[in-house]
């Protein structure tokens, strides 16, 4: 893979960046209501003196393009604004919540892959058979669920029933002062419900794509010269069959990287947890703009970030693509 | 002294929305240490089938061995435990597929996958291996090979690629080697270059081959023996230039006759009229009645069996009784 490739890719993204911040900006300048008015709300009441104050200090009465100009300058050099509700630096409050949301996110991502991918080759394996038809049934329930309501399921399930998993939050209060490899273990204990949540969703997909994927790579030439050659069935399935079929997955596992984040943002709301989709849903409620935007800068951030990293691995799996710009 | 490779009675079957049929129908054939057989038949009269069953690499289901027997070096192979027989595939008996474009897997060098065939069925390193799997490169008659090893399939053309196949399939010396119409897609001079090497390689490596084609230009050119297959069983048998010069079954003729010859005026070419008839609507007597030309009453009743009437061995009433 050649070092221009990235450079280009790479540039690419940050001019994504660059056009997410311009319409983020736009969006929500376009969104009903004055700024001012809400934060002034948010000091309890105002004059239109008071008003004008606010809209000189926060530059509210500068032209758009103006101010968009500045919003540009200040993202560029890491200054997200300050929210309105908590008067603290936007890149604040993020920088404390991004760490779980993306704990998260990548847990829930790995799992839903490995455990979809494995269930597949499984079922591709054998495709009249039970496991097939497991599949088959999960995966359209897992994909017709929604969130949120598979997570109050399982809140019902682990508070009430089998008490077993942490139903809210990342940490245990009296745990704060354990030492690491404790604090550790119960995060990795409070994380259970919440990825599992997330995953599903996604592990169905993958489930049902790797199975198809896998059917139709197995009925390959190439996996009959492997056989011919006295390969063994693992090793025809696990290493020349599904270094094929995983690449299909591969993509959809960078396009579903997005809409992972926005999964996220509901499971956390449920389970409670400290990440940034909580901090985006209480902002959205509060009309907290900066922290609104600056949790979409992230969130698109993560998203770019995953895609390059897919285009990359992509390009690594298939040697067929390499090369080519 | 028994033949290296002997198949006898082979019976195989296939499950099909149309019920069971049978694919393969007391097949036998034999193959000894050096020579080469030619079997030749249209589309789907079992030559593959026959190929795959020797591998093991049947699909099973829908495909069973009904019957019969496949004996390597007088070693059973139906019924054999599936580790024997992937013991045996690669290392005593190879196969070159008809398609060298898709039957290298896309993902991995060629000289990894040399490699790994070697080292299946050979306690070697990785590193010798590879180092094998560029001679074996050499060997086939591939251009700086030490280079080329790292290539992958997309970057090699399709007569390189089937050089690539022979030498995976050659890479464990095995006393087998089954080469199912290696040279159908690739161009006519490739074809004879495959051919060239083929012959050499059955030099060197003293490997028994069984041909499996539809042109009657390899058979010349390759086959010591010649099998010719229609609608799953063999319906003549004989040394090449037999079949070749006097054919015996109207299907054999009716295959050297489409043989278009150079110097000949000829305004079209011949065929043999009509299809091979689907295997569950063969009935009972002839597989061929309907296409032959010579057919009689005793054909649609009564299904003729492979035998010697004087010349060579031929499964045809006509030929038997005289009426051709």
């Amino acid at each position: 893979m050649s070092n221009s490739y990235i450079l280009k890719r790479v540039a690419y993204g940050l001019i994504l960046m660059l056009c997410v911040v311009v319409l983020n900006f736009l969006l929500i300048r376009l969104a009903p209501g004055d700024p001012a008015v809400v934060i002034a709300g948010e000091m309890g009441g105002a004059t239109e003196e008071m008003l004008e104050q606010i809209r000189e200090e926060y530059g509210l009465n500068k032209p758009i393009l103006t101010q968009l100009a500045i919003y540009i300058g200040n993202v560029a050099t890491g200054d997200l604004g300050e929210s309105f509700f908590f008067n603290k630096p936007v890149a604040e409050l993020i920088s404390q919540r991004i760490g779980p949301t993306i704990l998260l996110v990548i847990v829930a991502q790995i799992l839903s892959i490995f455990l979809g991918v494995f269930l597949g080759v499984l079922a591709a394996r054998k495709p009249n058979g039970v496991m097939s038809a497991f599949v088959s049934v999960f995966a359209t329930i897992g994909y017709a669920v929604p969130v949120f309501w598979t997570g109050i399921m399982l809140i019902i399930l682990f508070a009430s029933v089998l008490p077993i998993f942490p139903v809210e939050g990342m940490q245990s209060v009296r745990l704060r002062d354990a030492p690491w490899y404790v604090q550790t273990i119960d995060v990795a204990h409070h994380l259970v419900l919440p990825a599992f949540t997330l995953a599903v969703i996604y592990l169905a997909q993958y489930a049902r794509l790797s199975r198809a994927s896998m059917l139709e790579v197995l009925g390959s030439d190439y996996i009959r010269t492997a056989r011919a050659k006295g390969a063994s069935e693992r090793t025809v399935l696990f290493h020349h069959a599904l270094r094929n079929a995983a690449l299909p997955i591969l993509t959809v596992a960078g396009l579903q990287f997005g809409n992972l984040i926005s999964g996220a943002l509901l499971v956390e709301t449920v389970f409670n947890w400290p990440g940034m989709g909580r901090l985006a849903f209480d902002s959205i409620l509060r009309r907290d703009y900066p922290t609104i935007m600056g949790v979409l800068f992230f969130a698109s951030a993560m998203v770019v970030v995953a895609n390059l990293l897919t285009d990359l691995s992509y390009r690594l799996a298939d040697p067929r693509l390499r090369g080519r710009t | 002294m028994s033949a290296l490779l002997q198949i006898e009675n082979l019976q195989v079957t296939f499950n099909t929305r149309h019920g069971q049929v049978t694919a393969l129908d007391s097949v036998s054939l034999s193959v000894n240490a050096g020579e080469t057989l030619g079997v030749v038949g249209e589309s789907g009269c079992g030559k593959s089938i026959t190929a795959l069953s020797v591998m093991g690499l049947i699909p099973m289901p829908p495909g069973r061995i009904a019957g019969g027997s496949i004996k390597l070096n007088g070693e059973e192979l139906v019924g054999a435990s599936d580790a024997r027989l992937r013991g045996l595939r690669g290392s005593e008996v190879a196969m070159i597929f008809q398609e060298p474009m898709t039957s290298l897997n896309p993902v991995f060098s060629i000289g990894d996958q040399i490699a790994e065939a070697i080292m299946l069925h050979q306690n070697v390193s990785y590193d010798q291996a590879f180092k094998d799997a560029v001679a074996l490169l050499d060997r086939v008659g591939i251009p700086s090979p030490d280079r080329r090893a790292r290539d992958y399939p997309h970057q090699l053309s399709g007569g390189m690629r089937q050089r690539v196949m022979i030498a995976m399939a050659v890479s464990c010396r095995p006393k087998v080697l089954i080469a199912d119409e290696p040279t159908t897609a690739l161009d006519v001079t490739v074809q004879a270059q495959i051919f060239d090497l083929l012959n050499e390689i059955q030099r060197d490596f003293g490997a028994a081959i069984m041909l499996i084609t539809h042109d009657m230009g390899a058979i010349s050119e390759m086959a010591d023996r010649v099998a010719v297959m229609y609608a799953g069983r063999v319906i003549e048998e004989a040394s090449a230039d037999q079949v070749l010069d006097t054919p015996q079954h109207p299907y054999a003729r009716g295959l050297i006759d489409c043989i278009p010859a150079l110097g000949k005026q000829e305004t079209e070419l011949r065929e043999i009229p009509g299809v091979v008839p689907p295997l569950h609507m063969l009935g009972q007597g002839c597989a061929f009645k309907a296409r032959c030309a010579h057919a009689r009453p005793r054909c649609g009743t009564e299904k003729p069996l492979l035998r010697s009437h004087g010349a060579h061995p031929v499964a045809c009433h006509g030929a038997e009784e005289g009426w051709l």
